[in-house]
C-alpha cells in the first residue's frame, strides 16, 4: 500500500482486513464432465489395487 | 525503514475465516521509505508456510530414506533428489494459488467441488497415511533418544508434550516463528556433510549425470527409488500448505512472495537431502552396514567424533519434531475444515476444542504406539514412504482437476504449460507406482541383490 511519495505501509496478512475470496460454497459441486468422471473412477480402482499390493509387499518383507 | 507502526481503521468488516467469525478491527501496518525495504519486509511477513512445508518434508522417514540411499549406493542416487526439486516446487506452487484464491484448505475444496464421497475418501486416505507417518516420527525420536542414552519412556512423552504446547499458544505467528527457527536448524546438515570431507567431483558428477549403481537395477534399488520419491513429495504437504496459507490469510498480492517462499524452501530441503545422502555415503566408505539412521550416527561418530554423532541424532529428533507438528496440523486442519469446526492456530483452546483435540490425539496415540517394545521400526519407516508414494498420484489428480477449474480459480487456473508439466509429473508417479506393483506381483522381474 502506498501512502505518500516515498512512503509505503507494509501490513502483515494477519493484521490486514480480510480479502474477498472466491465464494466456493455458492459454486456448488464441480461439473462432472465425462473426463472428470473418468479420472475419478480410474483413481478409485487404482487406489484400491495399490493399497492392497503395498500392504502385501510390506507384510512379505516383514516375514 | 522507520520504526513506526501505523494503525488505520478497518476498510471492510471481516468475514468468516477458518470457521470462526472475527470482528472488524483496525489495521496495523509498518511504514517504510523504499520499495526495496517494502518488498523485503513484505516477503518476511509472508515467508513461512513454504519453508515449513518443505523442511518438514525432510522428516524422520526422509532422514532414514536418504541416509539409507547414501549408505547402500553412495552418491549414485543424487540426481534423483535434484530432479525432485522442480517437481516439489511445481506441485506446491499449485497449492499456493489454490489457497490464496479460495482462502480455504484442500480438504474443504475437495468436499465442496467433488462431493461428500470423494471428500471422505481423501480425508480417510490422508488421516491413515498421516497417522502411520506420525508413528515413524516418534519411532525416530525413540531411536535417537536411546542412542543418546536418554530413556525413551520419559523422552518420548516429553517430546509429545512439547509438541502439544507448541500449538496451544493461541497465536499463529508464535507457532510459525518457533517452527521457522527449528527449520533453520536444518542447516546443521550442511556442516555435517562438509565436515565429512565428501568427494566433491564425484558428488557433482552423480548429481548431474544419472548413473547406475554397482549391481545394476535390483528390486531393492527400485523400492528405494520409490521411497525417495514418496518421501520427497508427500500427500500431507498439499493439505498442510493450503490450510497454512488460509490460516495465515495470505492475500492475492502475496502470491509472488509465497511462490518465492516455496521455491527457497524446496532448495533448502533438497540441499539438506543431498547432505543426508552424503552422510550415508561416508558411513559406506568406512565400511559400515546401514541398519537405521541412529546406528549410522553412532558409526559416523567412530571416525567423525562424538560431536558429529550427537549432532546427527539431534537432527533426527528435530526432523521428527518438524514432521510431527506439520503432519498433525494437516490432519487437524483437514478434519476441522470438513466438520466445520473452528480450526485456526489463532484461536485459544476453549474456542477450538475439536481442532486441538484431534492434534492432541494424533500426537498422543503415535507416541504411545512406539513405546510398545520390539516394533520393526525401520521397516515401518520405509513402508510408509512407499505407501505415501503410491497414494500421492491420487492427491495430485484432485489438485490438477481443481487447478483446471476455471469457475473456481479464474485467472489463477493452470496455464497450458502448467498442465504439461503436471501431467508429466503425474505420469512419472504412476509409472513408479506401476513398477512397484510389478515388483509385488512378479518379484523376479528385477534381479535381486
Amino acid at each position: 500500500m502506498k501512502t505518500k511519495k516515498d512512503q509505503y505501509v507494509v501490513i502483515h496478512p494477519l493484521d490486514d482486513v480480510l480479502e474477498t475470496k472466491v465464494d466456493t460454497e455458492a459454486l456448488g459441486p464441480m461439473a462432472m464432465t465425462r473426463s472428470v468422471r473418468f479420472s475419478l473412477l480410474s483413481l478409485r480402482a487404482y487406489l484400491i489395487l495399490m493399497v492392497l499390493m503395498v500392504v502385501y509387499h510390506v507384510v512379505m518383507l516383514a516375514r | 525503514m522507520t520504526n513506526k507502526t501505523l494503525i488505520m481503521p478497518a476498510g471492510m468488516p471481516a468475514a468468516a475465516s477458518a470457521g470462526v467469525e472475527t470482528e472488524a478491527r483496525p489495521v496495523r501496518g509498518r511504514v517504510v521509505k523504499s520499495k526495496w525495504t517494502r518488498d523485503l519486509l513484505t516477503f518476511l511477513m509472508v515467508f513461512g508456510p513454504g519453508l515449513i512445508v518443505m523442511v518438514a518434508d525432510n522428516d524422520a522417514g526422509a532422514v532414514s530414506t536418504y541416509s539409507q540411499a547414501g549408505a547402500q549406493y553412495g552418491t549414485h542416487l543424487l540426481w534423483i533428489v535434484l530432479l525432485l526439486l522442480p517437481v516439489c516446487y511445481f506441485i506446491q506452487e499449485m497449492v499456493v494459488r489454490l489457497g490464496i484464491a479460495t482462502g480455504k484448505g484442500h480438504a474443504a475444496m475437495i468436499y465442496q467441488r467433488f462431493g461428500k464421497w470423494w471428500g471422505l475418501f481423501s480425508l480417510v486416505d490422508l488421516q491413515l497415511v498421516n497417522f502411520l507417518t506420525l508413528v515413524t516420527e516418534f519411532a525416530a525420536i525413540n531411536l535417537a533418544l536411546s542412542k543418546m542414552g536418554v530413556d525413551p519412556r520419559y523422552g518420548v512423552p516429553l517430546a509429545a508434550a512439547c509438541l502439544v504446547m507448541l500449538v496451544l499458544t493461541g497465536s499463529y505467528r508464535r507457532w510459525e516463528r518457533i517452527v521457522v527457527f527449528l527449520c533453520l536448524l536444518d542447516f546443521a546438515w550442511f556442516w555435517i556433510a562438509f565436515r565429512l570431507g565428501p568427494p566433491i567431483g564425484q558428488i557433482v558428477k552423480h548429481a548431474l549425470v544419472p548413473s547406475r549403481p554397482a549391481g545394476g537395477i535390483t528390486a531393492d534399488l527400485m523400492f528405494l527409488v520409490i521411497a525417495i520419491v514418496g518421501t520427497t513429495i508427500a500427500p500431507w504437504q498439499l493439505f498442510f500448505q493450503q490450510s497454512c496459507i488460509a490460516d495465515k490469510r495470505l492475500r492475492f498480492a502475496d502470491l509472488k512472495w509465497a511462490r518465492l517462499d516455496t521455491f527457497l524452501g524446496a532448495c533448502v530441503t533438497v540441499t539438506a537431502a543431498v547432505c543426508m545422502m552424503i552422510a550415508g555415503a561416508a558411513s559406506l566408505t568406512h565400511g559400515f552396514r546401514f541398519t537405521d539412521p541412529a546406528q549410522m550416527a553412532a558409526d559416523i561418530g567412530t571416525f567423525g567424533g562424538p560431536l558429529m554423532r550427537h549432532l546427527i541424532l539431534l537432527m533426527m529428533i528435530n526432523a521428527a519434531v518438524l514432521g510431527t507438528t506439520a503432519i498433525s496440523l494437516s490432519s487437524a486442519w483437514a478434519y476441522g475444515e470438513v466438520r466445520g469446526w473452528p480450526h485456526s492456530l489463532q484461536l485459544p483452546w476453549r474456542e477450538a476444542r475439536g481442532f486441538y483435540s484431534l492434534y492432541l490425539l494424533c500426537v498422543g496415540a503415535a507416541a504411545g504406539i512406539v513405546l510398545i517394545p520390539r516394533a520393526p521400526l525401520q521397516l515401518i519407516i520405509l513402508g510408509v514412504q512407499v505407501l505415501a508414494g503410491v497414494i500421492l498420484p491420487s492427491a495430485i489428480i484432485f489438485l490438477q482437476l481443481l487447478l483446471n477449474d476455471k469457475e473456481l480459480l479464474g485467472e489463477y487456473a493452470n496455464k497450458p504449460w502448467n498442465n504439461w508439466v503436471n501431467w508429466t509429473i503425474i505420469a512419472v508417479l504412476f509409472i513408479l507406482s506401476l513398477i512397484l506393483a510389478a515388483q509385488v506381483t512378479a518379484p523376479n522381474l528385477f534381479s535381486t541383490t
